[in-house]
């Protein structure tokens, strides 16, 4: 469902991704690790259609269609989803006003109806059991003044409810415990299913216990320099990247 | 003093004699108005050369031959209404009109009626105060109100008497090269409360320059609004001026939509200890609007607190001015002072011009302020189009968080709706109703 093919992007002027090559099927979780810097956020911005990166090179493809023209909310419409890293403060918009807004506003590009109002009512408290949100969660302002836990299990929260077709989890483990991230993967677990895809991109290996990668990629350098199965994260965990940062030309021959 | 000043000084002398000729008041409203002329002979004209107006372009004002309003026929249906019971007063080219007025029960030696009618009534409980506040003296649209004021609203509460139902005071204008003065006198003896809705609004060319005057005694509390939401091509030059007894309590709120040049000078008077007041503006201004407050704080009394938030929303070629002075004079110790100023640019040819100022003789207080100026955040835009929001949704509801944080202030809520669906209409966005 999501082709990248020798997506190459920089970010003012400095190229970042020198040849992204990675395809996710329906149904399946790719995780992609690799240490800071390597390029991992640029990539899920890439995706998702933020401004200042510009792809120079290759395409990425939803479905088919070429991901790189649509604006950002067309991506999201197409049922496109990015978890993000740092989710933005937005004081004065009520974050049930929001949700509600974007789950309309999708629903419009379909051909919708705008959703009625107690199906939206209990689609959101259903899915607020998912995360284990509070209530007065929804009243208060986007994200203003949530911890960084509550923030990650609001975003896992909006996936929820919006059921896109396909997620990009970027670095959603950062600044969680051990009990938030738990929340977070259930939550992300109970989406999981034949027809959505995947991408969870971390750091560390520690999410991936909780959220099983069918696939998993090593991205050093703004190139994936290695791909295998669940395994292979833990292999990371143990020896960490500094294989990688040491001598990228042996991963890449490992990769081949 | 400018070599215009003059020219434009004798049409207002000789309208003065006219204007009075036929007017039967007590003296010493007659002498009120003759030093209000005078002082504006002798402020003169504003001119850019002059401070305070220096970003106020009134030459366009200035072309006008300014004349005394005829009487205007308005269509009730055509006002604005609160949706809640109000004792309601309305004018119209700055006279009253009984028609359109709507006055309800008020408890014992309350009084709420028309300044014209109560000075003939009541002329003992207006003397004293009216004219009587500091503050405002350097506004030559003031002193010219004090020459020639028509008529306006008289709020009076005696002590401890808390009025439920709030005063609802319209003033609307209808006509072209008119020039109206409405005056505003409200005071509140000890202990009583009030909550009023001031709105200024009309259809044409003209001026409105507007004063009101609000005494709290003691432990007064009141919640005054002043919505302004003049015609596009008017110009709307205004004055309040507030002085606060002991304990008492001002909430006010200001907002401005309406207008091509709309000034309001504010000055708060913090005459008795543990006095506080809170402002609240908010200007929203379009194509060659231009919003401006002028406001001045000043910290007389020891333990007094202010809080002023004034915000200005602009687009198209639209300029905003905050010039707001804090001024804590030596005795007013453990004074607790805040100013807040936030503007919003929608276009890069807005602008906002701040002059915040502190002037703090007193060595144990708190002041603080701050001013930002700015457009939209991109990361907040991203992340609502990330969520499948329009580009242009999702800057018309980011735009009214920055509003609403002043509008959810107001504790009216007909009032609070109506401005919100106000500014909507205003900022021509469209699609604000319930997603």
């Amino acid at each position: 469902m999501l082709e990248i093919r020798n997506l190459h992007a920089t970010v003012e002027g400095r190229e970042i991704l020198k040849g992204i090559d990675l395809v996710v099927r329906p149904g399946e979780t790719h995780a992609i690790m690799g240490p800071n810097g390597s390029g991992k956020s640029t990539l899920a911005n890439v995706i998702a259609g933020r401004e200042g990166y510009e792809v120079t090179e290759g395409e990425i493809l939803f479905d088919g269609k070429n991901l790189l023209e649509m604006a950002p909310e067309i991506r999201a419409c197409e049922g496109l989803f990015l978890a993000f890293q740092y989710p933005v403060e937005i004081p004065g918009v009520a974050n049930l006003y929001f949700l509600k807004a974007a789950v309309n506003a999708v629903r419009k590009y379909r051909g919708e109806p705008p959703v009625d109002a107690m199906d939206f009512w209990e689609l959101v408290h259903e899915r607020m059991e998912l995360v284990k949100m509070d209530e007065s969660m929804l009243k208060r302002s986007v994200n203003e003044g949530f911890s960084g836990g509550e923030k990650k299990r609001n975003e896992v929260f909006q996936m929820a409810v919006l059921q896109p077709r396909f997620a990009v989890m970027d670095e959603t483990d950062s600044g969680l415990d051990i009990d938030a991230l738990r929340v977070v993967a259930d939550g992300v677990n109970a989406l999981r299913g034949p027809e959505r895809g995947f991408l969870v991109i971390t750091h560390y290996q520690r999410l991936l216990d909780y959220i099983v990668p069918d696939h998993v990629h090593v991205l050093f350098n703004g190139r994936i320099v290695r791909s295998g199965g669940k395994e292979l994260a833990l292999e990371l965990e143990e020896q960490g990247y500094a294989l990688y940062n040491e001598e990228p030309g042996r991963a890449r021959r490992a990769a081949a | 003093m400018s070599n215009i000043a003059p020219v434009v000084q004798n049409p207002f002398r000789q309208r003065f004699a006219a204007f009075t000729a036929d007017r039967r008041e007590p003296d010493a409203i007659a002498r009120l108005r003759r030093e209000g002329l005078d002082r504006f002979a002798s402020l003169g004209w504003p001119t850019r050369q002059q401070e305070a107006w220096r970003l106020a372009d009134l030459g366009a004002l200035a072309q006008i031959d300014l004349q005394r309003p005829a009487d205007a026929l308005v269509d009730a249906g055509t006002l604005p209404t609160l949706d809640l019971p109000t004792h309601q007063l309305t004018f119209v080219n700055g006279r009253f009109a009984p028609g359109l007025s709507r006055l309800r029960e008020l408890p014992n030696q309350a009084l709420i009626a028309s300044l014209g009618q109560a000075l003939l009534t009541h002329p003992e409980r207006i003397e004293p105060h009216l004219e009587r506040l500091p503050g405002l003296g350097q506004h030559p649209f003031a002193a010219l109100n004090t020459a020639f004021w028509e008529d306006g609203a008289f709020v009076y509460l005696p002590r401890a008497t808390v009025a439920e139902t709030p005063v609802h005071l319209l003033f609307h204008i209808a006509g072209d090269d008119i020039a109206v003065y409405p005056r505003l006198l409200l005071v509140l003896e000890d202990g009583a409360q009030a909550t009023v809705v001031v709105e200024y609004r009309g259809k044409g060319r003209y001026l409105n320059a507007p004063v009101a005057e609000l005494q709290l005694g003691a432990g007064a509390v009141l919640h005054y609004h002043q919505i302004q939401e003049e015609s596009s091509p008017a110009f709307h030059l205004g004055g309040v001026r507030v002085r606060q007894d002991r304990d008492s309590q001002a909430n006010l709120h200001l907002v401005s939509f309406g207008g091509q040049l709309a000034r309001t000078d504010l000055e708060v008077l913090l005459d008795g200890e543990g006095a506080s007041c809170v402002l609240n503006g908010l200007i929203l201004a379009n194509d060659q609007q231009m919003g401006d407050y002028h406001v001045r704080v000043e910290h007389a009394q020891p333990r007094g607190s202010s809080e002023q938030l004034f915000k200005s929303v602009l687009d198209g070629k639209a300029r905003s001015v905050f010039d707001g002075m804090i001024h804590v004079r030596p005795h007013a110790q453990k004074t607790d002072a805040r100013q807040t100023n936030r503007n919003l640019l929608l276009s890069k040819q807005a602008q906002a011009n701040a002059n915040p100022r502190l002037e703090i003789l007193a060595d144990d207080v708190k002041c603080g302020h701050g001013s930002t100026t700015g457009f939209l955040n991109p990361d907040a835009l991203f992340y609502l189009r990330a969520r499948g929001i329009p580009a242009a949704q999702a800057r018309t509801l980011l735009v009214h968080a920055f509003a609403n944080d002043s509008l959810n202030r107001i504790q009216l809520t007909p009032l609070r709706e109506r401005l919100a669906s106000s500014l909507a209409a205003r900022l021509a966005l469209g699609s604000i109703e319930e997603p």
